[in-house]
Order: structure tokens, then C-alpha cells, then sequence
């Protein structure tokens, strides 16, 4: 029986002339999307990586210096585009690309792409994502919104429920046929998709296809979302005029308004300080110590060096104090920063959390959020490419300071052979797995479960309960 | 008879639409949406100006401990630090004598958050000013909430009221068809044009009385409307939403005197909406990005290294790059005072210079790539009215450019004051003080914002013309009631 | 107003009476220029030919009735005198005036009732009635006028103030006659105006007709129903295919006759 539902419905759907404009013009988005971002993409990788081994050849070109002088002098880190960052271009344009890596200063992520651009940029770029977030719900809206309401207000679902069909049979067969006619325009654009991947993976990723996977999953249930929602308002609205202009009204709400309400009170529920009040306390910190963390003091230093090793005068020690000092300064320099910028991020995470909530209201959020996380685009991942950053330059000063300590003595001016920066190991950076990417983005997994049960529970209650005459 | 009928049919359009359900829920809904898109800009108005305040209270205090130190130098006491002589000056000049400079908030702020959460609005502006300077990022933000953007004013004008006007009106010649009232209405001596043309008239003022009446009442209560300026700028606000709402108004019209169901109409309509607001900015977006690429900032960094290894090695002089690191751990090794800092200022000029032309070809494909996406917004009004409203704002790229370009020649004056005193390795005092350049922004005049407001402006009503004359042919045309 | 005091009726029936006798006279002697008048009208759609020829015209005081069968261009007959569509060739003329120069001023003159009278539903029957008058140029009718013709036109008292969606079809009919009646206007089109009506509405229909009659409008009535034509026409035309066929005075023919005649010409 439902085979004959879905077939009706499948060719109903096909063969409404508004049903063929809108898909081939949102197939043909969806795959200039997926090709342009499939290029961009492709570019920035090549130029990053170009630069990250610019930044590795100045380094090692040093020549002979004094391995402070090398850690003033730096390395530039650029985050990489990852393989999936075509589908979802996330807040790429906005988090910046480059961090200056030197002795003393954690220093914020420069060049946001999106600081460049007229304030067009602000409508947003024709990503895969965007086009699947904003405009399949759209197109399943149109193809739903009459499947009962109108059938009902051309006196045809009393003939079709007098053929003894279940009312939840009938709404599996449209659900059916409706996902059957999507399928025509979905299934090439995520063969596209994954060749893409396949044949030429734009940037590095750990396991790009299972990830392509689990993303085309979730995007699938925000779909099956969509059908169940409109289904349940279609059975229920008294006309198919009132069902679309619902629909219409949830689908504004979801994509234009939740989004927007979510930044304001994400701002209002977590503030962020001004730059300009971080920098200040970054720098009274930093001049003076905080909560116990205590500036390392220059003569006391060298003191218990000289305890430490039973000596009178700094000239004595078989090492260099002020490589001991310089370490530790950096240490204390460290604390303060991990307070600051630990703040900072939970701040950003919390505000990120308040997104992922506001989701029960709108179920775009919690897609658009796995589906960042899993393009690895997200403002976790690029926490995480800082987090490595971070890590690097600190081992990295370390090793300086290091060097500095036991091949010099207090007072002696040292240069380090040209060779040395070379043994340094380069800034390598390993994305995250999809296991860590999931477990954070796990109250997005839930909520967009709950609405998917929700549709599900919606459309059969809805069905159950609505008038056939 | 003419304003009698037209009366007439406000009369019972007043009636009918306070009667109708809908309308009582859609109209109270939108006030709410802007009052809120209201309350959020006015909070981020004082979040800017509390900023401000703080910047300008840090040159103060900065200030202060200069003079106080000095008037103690000068009446015998030892500097805090010999490698921070307030005297110097290239201390005077650098980090702890800088000056910060700030962007008061744009006269319509909270109207429109425009492109002021992004760029940012202050400077340290010192000896050590270049072009890098000009990189850092804009106010500390979420990312996430960057791309997504506020709640403004703007974007519910932008994006919410076309929705509004075509709630109201998609169905205002066809809804009469199929409800039956149109043979009776055209039995009588009227036309179809004047029966549509007054119907949109009404909505058209109850749309504006919203839009307006919000945007009038933010902009009383931010205090903005006290110089002749910003009310200029509230003209011009005012203009760009009436041209927009008049243009879906009148792509209403002219849908409905197709003649065709209502249903027909709301579909072509949400249609237009979504490719004029929604998918054409988007995909402008990305041609822009893809058939004229910007080049990236991340070339301006490997120039930058570039020349300063370049310099540096042509100093070959690392002790002095390593003393100008870190003097206070050279001990015994200090060289002579005053020559230190020439040669150091000599390898920063050289920097800055080759930074300067490297940011210069960036700025030229910069505005080239500008250039191209700003031919391509007169696609869709939507880009048009955002642009014009944010510009009005003062929240546009256009003051944020000036700002920075002011500041580039404060930096320069900057410079021209310390510099010589730097190489000739003079001495400073508390007298200096007072005679430090000081920064003034001179804010854009409403010529200039007219005037670069004035083709979109003309565009749009150009646009609304032929669309309404298209309406009016097509209404025309609309006899009975078949 | 373009509309003459001496087209315009007062709300005084002595007077509409005295005027009415006046256009009579004038329509007697046939020096006068015809209320509504076609001049070798057609109206094509591509092949079809839905009006051919026809030149018709209608007097104060006159009820024409125009028989025919579904198709014949009866109602298109209609919407041509009100400009709902243009004449291929010939034309329309309401009061000396070509509709086609004149659509909104000949519309002065006009009162319509189509066959399915629709309302603002949100609206009561009233406010319908004070809309549509305002409309025709009767802007300044008190409420309790307004309300006295609705009562007149046969809706009950308590209906006047209820909203139109609360009303069956035979009341939104009878707002229909009211908007007719106030407009005073010289002529009255009417598309199949008993059909749907039980006898009694019908019956008070006719009774309404007649006071028009005495104040002096011309009814162009397009209808299927012989009976109502005989008992309250005083000229009838039989249509087919776009031609009047036939055409007499209804006191030439007893009702048996018409029948018998309006078969005959559809039969042959």
C-alpha cells in the first residue's frame, strides 16, 4: 500500500513545474557551492602552507644569533584549511588565520579575511552549508505544506481514506515520496561532494570521508526534521494557505531570527571584556603579578642559583642566570596568560553553549553547529589550532632558553650556531579527531535528536488527530 | 471626486484590516522585533562609548605619570628605570608615552551595527606606528557571532520588512478577485489603479509609521539628533528604508496586476525575496571572492619579515639588535645612548617603508576587489539598502577608512615630533608635554555621505519608478473581475 | 460630482416619481438619448464569437430582460456595459456616453448586482453598504439611512450590524439590492438575479423591481427564468450565440407564449 503512496506522491512532486524550477535552481547552488568552496579552499591551503614554510625557511635562515634574539625574532603559525572546510566555511572569515609566535607574548590571531571585505560579506557566502541550512528546508516546505491541507480542501483525502489506507501510512507515503524526490537533487551533490574529497581533499583532515559521512547524516535528519514539521502543520492547519504561512513563519524564526536572538543573548548572558579592558589587565598582570602569581624577581633569582650551587659571584656559574631567569619570567608570563586567554575562550565556549541551546527553539542552530565542528571550522577548532600554537611556542622558548642557560655564562654574549634552528622541530599541527569534534558538540547531537522525535511524535499525533472533511 | 473615493477606501481598509486576525498578531509582532532590534543597538552604543571613555582615560593617566616623573627628574630624583627614561625620546615617543586614538561611535549607531563589531575603532598610536598597526583585530568578539551579526534595526529592515510588506499586501488586487468583492467594487465609478494604489498607500504607512517611528524614537533617545549632522544622517536613514519598503510596495503592485491567484503572488514574491535578499548577496559573495581574489594579509607578513631581516642584516650589527631586545640584560655591553636608537630607528624606517608599499598594492587590489562587488550590490536592493543604511549609520566601511587614514597621518606627525629629537638624541622635558600632536578626528560631513549615498538612492527610485509604472500599465489594463 | 442635479435622484420617492414621469415622457416622444444603448456590439475571444451585432437599448422605466441559454452572451452583454471588458467592435453607451471614452464616468450611472454577491466577510452588512455607496459617490448617507435601505432591501433589522461571514447567500444577495438601491442609480444590471433564491426572496426581488421601475431606472436583467421575465419585464430579448434572436414587448405575449417562443428559437 505505502509502495503506491510513495510512487503517487514521488511523481506528484515531480512533476509540479514549481517542484522542477526550485530543485534545478537549488541543485545548481548546491553544486556551484560545493565547487567554488571546493577551489577556494584549495587556494588558501596552498598559500597557508606556502607561508608556513616561508615562515619555517626565515627561522632556520637565521644565521649565527643568540637564541633569545631568535625567540624575539619568531615564527609566524597559519592555521590550515581543513578537507571538509569547503562544504562549511564556519567562522573562518572571522577568527583570523595567523599567530605571531615570540618569546614573552601570547599574541591574538590576526588577518580575519572577513576585515577585508565591503560589508556585502555580512549577507554571508554561498556555502554548500548555507544552501543546505536555508534553502532545502525551503524547498520541503513548498513541496509539503499542501500534502494534507490541501488534499483536504480538494475533498480527495476523504476518497483516499474511504480506500482504506491508515492516516499513518498516508503520512509515511508522502514523507516517503517527498525524501524520494529530494534524493534527486541531494544524492548528486553528495557524490559530488565526496569525489571532491577523494579525488582532491582541499586541506588535511583525519578521516574526511567517515567525517563527510556522519555530516550528510546529520544533515539528513534535519531534513527528515523538516518533512515531519510540515506534515504535522499540513494535517492540521485548517487550510493550506494558514500551513504555509506557518511553515513559512518557523522557517524565518529558524533561519534568520533564532540565529541573530542567539548572539544577543549569548552577549548578554556572557559578556566579553573590551580589547582594550583585556589589554589592561593583561598588562597590570603582567607588570604585577595576580591571586599568587607572583613576578619572578631578577636578584632572587640569580640568588637561589648561586645557593643552589654554593657560589659568590654570578660569573661562577658553570650556566647562564639570566637564560634560568628569562625561563622563568616566561613561566610567570604563561600563568597570566593562560588566565586571561582561558577566560576568554570559556567565555567564548559558554557564549558558544547558549547557540547550542537556543537550538530547541530552532533546530538550524544545532545542525549548524555539527556541521562546523565536523568541517572543522568552528570556534572550538580554531581554539584548538591557538591551544597548539600556544603549546609550540612555549616549547619552543623552552628550548631557547635552554640553550641559552647551558651554553653561555651570566654577563657573555652568546651566539648560537646557524645550525641550530634547524634542529628545532617545526610547528606541526594534527586536527582533531571526530571523536573529540562529536563529544564537545554532544548537547547539539541531543537537541537535534529531540527534534526529530519531536517531528516524529508532531506528525503522528497531528495526523492521527486531523479532520478529513 | 478623487480624495472623497480615496478616503473612502482608507475608510474601509482601516475597518478591514483591523478586523482581520492576522494582521493583529503580524503588526504587534513587528513593532516588538524592532523595539528589541532597538534596545540591542543602544546597548552596544554604550558598550562602544564606555570603551572610548576608557581609551581616552588611559592617555590621561599615561600622560600624568609622564609629567610626574618628569617634574620629579627635574627636581632631582633618579628616572624608575634607566631603559624607560621618560627624557628619551624614543620613550617619550614609544610605548609608554603613546597616545590612543578613538573612534566616537557613529552618529546612528544603534540603528545599525554595520561593520563596527568588526573593524576596529581605536589605535595606539607611538613612534612604532606602521602599517601592522593596522591588522589588529577590531573589538574582542566571539567569531560566531561575528558571522551571524546582530539584531539590529537594519537587519530587520533588510531582511524583515519585505516580509512584512508582503504579508500585508500580496494578495491586495487578488484577494478581492477571489473573495468576489471586485465586481461589485469595479461596478462602481472607480479604478483598479486607484483602488491598489490606495490599498498600498494605507500599508505603506502603517509599515513607515513602524519603521520610522522606532528608528526616530532610537535615535532621540541615543541623544544623536542634537547637531545638524545626524539629523541629516536621520534623513537619509529615513529615505534609504522608505525607497526599499516603496520598492517591495510597488514589486507588489506589479505582481498583482498580473492578475493571477494569490497564491501565485505569495509564491513569486517569497521567491523574489529569497533570491534578492538571501541568495543573490550570497553568491555575489562568492563570485567576488573567486573571480577576484583578494590577495591575502598573509603576504603582508612575509614581506614584513622580509624586510626586517633585510635591515637588520644590513646593520649586520646583531648586538645592537639584541641590546635593543633586551638593554636592561647587556650589563656592561651598553653602547652609546643616542646612537643605539638612530641605528635602531634607521632599521624601522627602513621596515615600515618597504611595509608601506607592500600595504599600498594590497590597498589598490583591495578597492579594485571593492569596486567589483560594489557594481555587482546594484543587483539587489537589499545590498544597496544595507550599504546606504549602515553608511548613514556611520557604521560603514567609508568612516572606518577615514579613521584609519587620519590615523596614518597623526602617526606621521607623530613621527615628524620625535624622530629629529630621536636621532639628534635631545633630551625631553615636562614643557614637551603640551606641544605633543594631538588627534582630532575630523568626522565625515553629510556631503560626503550623500554623495556616496546618492546612485543607490537614485538607482532604487529609479527601480520603484519602472516598477510602478509596469504596475500602473498592468493595472490598467485590470477592467473586471475575470 | 460630474453627475447633473437633474440626473440625480432625491431620496424623496414624491420627487423620483415627478422625475421618473418627466424621462418617460421624454423616452416617449424618443427625442431623448437612451439610458443604456449597444451599437452593433461584439465581442470575439479568438474563434468564439461570444456577442454579435447587438443593438439594444433600454428607457427609463424599462425592465429588458435578456433570455438565452448558458453561453449565449448574456453576462458578457453585462460586463461590457460596465467596462469589465472592452467591445471588439460597435459599442456601449450609458446615458449618451461611450463607455469606452468614459469608463468611471458612465459607471455613475450604474448600479450592478452580480450573479453571487460577495462581501468583506470581516465586515457587517452595513459597513459593506457605507463602503460601496461611498464608492458610487454617496459618501454623505446617514448610518440610519444606510440602515433603512438594507431593511428595505429585505435584510432583517437584527442582521443589519452582524458580520457578512455570518450571512447565507439569499442575505448577502439582499445587501447587493441595497447597495443597488442606494446608489439611485439610472440603470440597473443584473446578472441572473433570482438563481439561488427560494420563492419568497424571489418574490420580494420582483417587488423590489418594480419600485425601481416607478422611480425610474432601466433594468438590463440577464436571466434563465421565464417566468420572473414575463412577470416583471416590460421588454424582452432572446439571445443565441451571441444575437438577439427575438425581441418583444411583454405585453404582446401571454406566458405560455414565451415559452413556446423561447424554445422555437432555440431549436432552430
Amino acid at each position: 500500500m505505502i509502495r503506491h503512496i510513495v510512487r503517487k506522491e514521488f511523481m506528484d512532486v515531480v512533476r509540479d513545474g514549481r517542484f522542477r524550477w526550485c530543485a534545478a535552481l537549488i541543485g545548481a547552488l548546491l553544486l556551484v557551492s560545493l565547487g567554488t568552496g571546493w577551489v577556494q579552499a584549495r587556494n588558501a591551503q596552498k598559500e597557508l602552507a606556502a607561508a608556513q614554510a616561508t615562515a619555517r625557511d626565515h627561522w632556520e635562515s637565521q644565521g649565527e644569533k643568540n637564541p633569545h634574539s631568535a625567540a624575539h625574532y619568531g615564527v609566524y603559525a597559519f592555521k590550515p584549511r581543513l578537507a571538509l572546510s569547503f562544504v562549511d566555511e564556519g567562522v573562518d572569515s572571522y577568527a583570523g588565520t595567523s599567530v605571531f609566535l615570540e618569546a614573552h607574548r601570547q599574541n591574538d590571531f590576526l588577518l580575519r579575511p572577513a576585515q577585508d571585505a565591503t560589508p556585502a560579506q555580512r549577507f554571508g557566502a554561498l556555502t554548500a552549508a548555507q544552501v543546505l541550512q536555508h534553502l532545502v528546508p525551503l524547498l520541503i516546505i513548498l513541496l509539503t505544506f499542501g500534502a494534507l491541507a490541501g488534499e483536504r480542501e480538494r475533498g480527495t483525502l476523504r476518497q483516499l481514506l474511504a480506500t482504506g489506507v491508515g492516516r499513518l501510512e498516508l503520512a509515511l507515503g508522502k514523507a516517503l515520496g517527498v525524501a524520494a524526490a529530494l534524493a534527486l537533487l541531494l544524492v548528486p551533490a553528495a557524490l559530488v561532494g565526496a569525489a571532491a574529497i577523494v579525488i582532491g581533499s582541499p586541506g588535511p583532515a583525519t578521516s574526511p570521508i567517515v567525517r563527510g559521512a556522519v555530516l550528510t547524516g546529520v544533515y539528513l535528519v534535519y531534513f527528515a526534521t523538516f518533512i515531519g514539521l510540515s506534515l504535522a502543520v499540513s494535517a492540521r492547519a485548517p487550510s493550506a494557505r494558514t500551513a504555509l504561512v506557518i511553515l513559512l513563519a518557523i522557517w524565518v524564526v529558524n533561519g534568520l531570527v533564532a540565529p541573530r536572538v542567539a548572539v544577543d543573548l549569548s552577549k548578554w548572558l556572557y559578556p566579553t571584556p573590551s580589547a582594550v579592558e583585556f589589554t589592561q589587565t593583561l598588562g597590570s598582570e603582567m607588570a604585577s603579578g595576580v591571586d599568587g602569581i607572583e613576578r619572578p624577581d631578577r636578584a632572587a633569582s640569580t640568588q637561589e642559583l648561586l645557593d643552589q650551587y654554593n657560589l659568590e659571584k654570578v660569573e661562577d656559574l658553570p650556566i647562564n642566570a639570566i637564560g634560568v631567569f628569562l625561563q622563568k619570567s616566561e613561566e610567570f608570563g604563561n600563568q597570566i596568560y593562560d588566565r586571561n586567554y582561558g577566560s576568554l575562550w570559556s567565555t567564548f565556549e559558554r557564549q558558544g553553549y547558549v547557540h547550542e541551546a537556543l537550538a530547541v527553539t530552532a533546530p538550524l542552530l544545532a545542525v549548524r553547529t555539527l556541521s562546523m565542528g565536523l568541517a572543522g571550522t568552528d570556534v572550538e577548532q580554531h581554539r584548538h589550532f591557538a591551544a597548539a600554537a600556544e603549546d609550540y611556542r612555549r616549547v619552543l622558548v623552552e628550548r631557547l632558553n635552554r640553550e641559552l642557560t647551558e651554553n653561555s655564562r651570566t654577563g657573555e654574549v652568546y651566539l648560537a650556531a646557524a645550525d641550530l634552528w634547524s634542529q628545532m622541530p617545526p610547528f606541526q599541527y594534527d586536527a582533531p579527531t571526530m571523536a573529540w569534534v562529536l563529544q564537545n558538540r554532544a548537547l547539539s547531537l541531543l537537541v537535534l535528536g529531540l527534534w526529530l522525535a519531536g517531528a516524529f511524535v508532531a506528525v503522528v499525533a497531528a495526523v492521527r488527530r486531523a479532520e478529513v472533511a | 471626486m478623487g480624495t472623497m473615493t480615496t478616503k473612502t477606501i482608507l475608510i474601509n481598509e482601516w475597518r478591514l484590516l483591523a478586523a482581520d486576525r492576522i494582521l493583529r498578531i503580524v503588526l504587534p509582532l513587528f513593532v516588538v522585533l524592532f523595539a528589541y532590534a532597538l534596545a540591542n543597538g543602544m546597548s552596544w552604543v554604550r558598550f562602544q562609548e564606555h570603551t572610548v571613555q576608557v581609551v581616552r582615560d588611559g592617555n590621561v593617566e599615561r600622560t600624568d605619570a609622564l609629567e610626574r616623573e618628569l617634574i620629579a627628574i627635574e627636581n632631582g630624583s633618579e628616572p624608575s628605570s634607566p631603559f624607560r627614561d621618560p627624557r628619551a625620546a624614543n620613550v617619550m615617543g614609544g610605548a609608554r608615552g603613546a597616545r590612543s586614538v578613538a573612534l566616537e561611535p557613529g552618529p546612528l549607531t544603534a540603528l545599525a551595527v554595520g561593520q563596527s563589531d568588526l573593524l576596529p575603532y581605536y589605535y595606539d598610536v607611538s613612534i612604532n606606528t606602521n602599517e601592522t598597526t593596522f591588522l589588529q583585530n577590531g573589538e574582542v568578539e566571539n567569531p560566531l557571532n561575528l558571522m551571524v551579526g546582530r539584531f539590529d534595526l537594519a537587519f530587520v529592515a533588510v531582511y524583515l520588512l519585505p516580509l512584512l510588506v508582503l504579508a500585508l499586501s500580496f494578495n491586495v488586487l487578488s484577494g478581492e478577485r477571489e473573495q468576489g468583492t471586485l465586481a461589485l467594487t469595479l461596478s462602481q465609478p472607480v479604478s483598479a489603479r486607484r483602488i491598489v494604489a490606495t490599498k498600498l498607500a494605507f500599508r505603506a504607512l502603517l509599515v513607515m509609521a513602524v519603521a520610522i517611528g522606532v528608528s526616530v524614537l532610537g535615535i532621540l533617545i541615543t541623544g544623536s539628533l542634537g547637531s545638524s549632522e545626524p539629523s541629516g544622517r536621520a534623513l537619509l536613514w529615513c529615505a534609504a528604508l522608505t525607497i526599499y519598503a516603496l520598492f517591495w510596495f510597488s514589486l507588489t503592485a506589479w505582481v498583482n496586476s498580473l492578475g493571477r491567484s494569490s497564491a501565485w503572488n505569495a509564491t513569486v514574491l517569497v521567491g523574489a525575496w529569497l533570491v534578492l535578499v538571501v541568495v543573490l548577496p550570497a553568491a555575489i559573495n562568492i563570485a567576488a571572492g573567486l573571480f577576484h581574489p583578494l590577495p591575502s594579509r598573509v603576504e603582508m607578513i612575509t614581506a614584513q619579515r622580509e624586510a626586517s631581516n633585510d635591515a637588520v642584516s644590513r646593520r649586520s650589527e646583531l648586538l645592537a639588535r639584541y641590546l635593543e631586545d633586551h638593554p636592561e640584560l647587556a650589563g656592561g655591553a651598553v653602547a652609546d645612548e643616542s646612537n643605539r636608537a638612530a641605528l635602531a630607528w634607521a632599521a624601522t624606517e627602513a621596515v615600515n617603508q618597504r611595509l608601506e608599499e607592500v600595504s599600498a598594492q594590497h590597498q589598490i587590489r583591495r578597492e579594485e576587489q571593492s569596486e567589483l562587488v560594489r557594481r555587482y550590490r546594484f543587483l539587489s536592493p537589499a545590498l544597496l539598502v544595507q550599504e546606504m543604511l549602515i553608511d548613514a549609520a556611520g557604521t560603514g566601511d567609508a568612516r572606518f577608512a577615514r579613521f584609519q587614514s587620519q590615523v596614518r597621518e597623526f602617526a606621521d606627525q607623530w613621527r615628524s615630533f620625535f624622530v629629529p629629537a630621536i636621532l639628534a638624541g635631545e633630551k625631553m622635558s615636562a614643557e614637551v608635554l603640551p606641544s605633543i600632536p594631538r588627534f582630532q578626528f575630523v568626522d565625515e560631513s553629510l556631503g560626503d555621505v550623500t554623495r556616496r549615498s546618492a546612485v543607490p538612492l537614485s538607482t532604487l527610485t529609479i527601480l520603484v519608478g519602472l516598477v510602478s509604472v509596469g504596475a500602473w500599465v498592468g493595472l490598467g489594463r485590470v477592467r473586471g473581475a475575470g | 460630482m460630474e453627475t447633473g442635479p437633474e440626473s440625480r435622484m432625491n431620496n424623496e420617492s414624491e420627487v423620483a416619481t415627478a422625475d421618473a414621469t418627466q424621462k418617460h415622457a421624454a423616452a416617449a416622444d424618443g427625442t431623448s438619448t437612451p439610458v443604456l444603448e449597444a451599437r452593433s456590439l461584439s465581442k470575439r475571444y479568438g474563434e468564439l464569437e461570444a456577442v454579435a451585432g447587438l443593438d439594444l437599448r433600454v428607457d427609463p422605466t424599462e425592465i429588458y430582460c435578456l433570455l438565452g441559454p448558458n453561453g449565449a452572451g448574456k453576462t458578457t452583454t453585462i460586463h461590457l456595459f460596465l467596462g469589465f471588458l472592452e467591445p471588439t467592435s460597435g459599442s456601449v453607451h450609458v446615458m449618451g456616453m461611450d463607455v469606452a471614452d468614459e469608463p468611471l464616468k458612465s459607471k455613475n450611472h450604474l448600479a450592478y448586482i452580480p450573479e453571487q454577491v460577495m462581501l468583506y466577510r470581516n465586515l457587517s452588512g452595513l459597513e459593506n453598504l457605507a463602503y460601496f455607496s461611498a464608492l458610487g459617490g454617496k459618501e454623505s448617507l446617514s448610518t440610519e439611512r444606510l440602515s433603512e435601505i438594507l431593511v428595505e432591501a429585505g435584510l432583517q433589522p437584527e442582521a443589519v450590524h452582524s458580520r457578512v461571514s455570518e450571512y447565507s447567500k439569499g442575505m448577502r444577495q439582499k445587501v447587493g439590492n441595497a447597495i443597488a438601491i442606494a446608489k439611485e442609480a439610472d440603470a440597473l444590471l443584473l446578472d441572473e438575479p433570482t438563481s439561488g433564491l427560494d420563492p419568497q426572496a424571489s418574490n420580494e426581488f420582483s417587488e423590489l423591481l418594480e419600485r425601481l421601475k416607478e422611480r425610474g431606472v432601466a433594468v438590463l436583467m440577464a436571466t434563465h427564468d421565464l417566468f420572473r421575465a414575463k412577470e416583471s419585464g416590460s421588454r424582452i430579448g432572446i439571445m443565441r450565440y451571441g444575437r438577439l434572436v427575438a425581441e418583444m414587448t411583454t405585453d404582446e405575449i401571454g406566458h405560455a407564449d414565451l415559452e413556446r417562443i423561447y424554445l422555437d428559437h432555440m431549436h432552430e
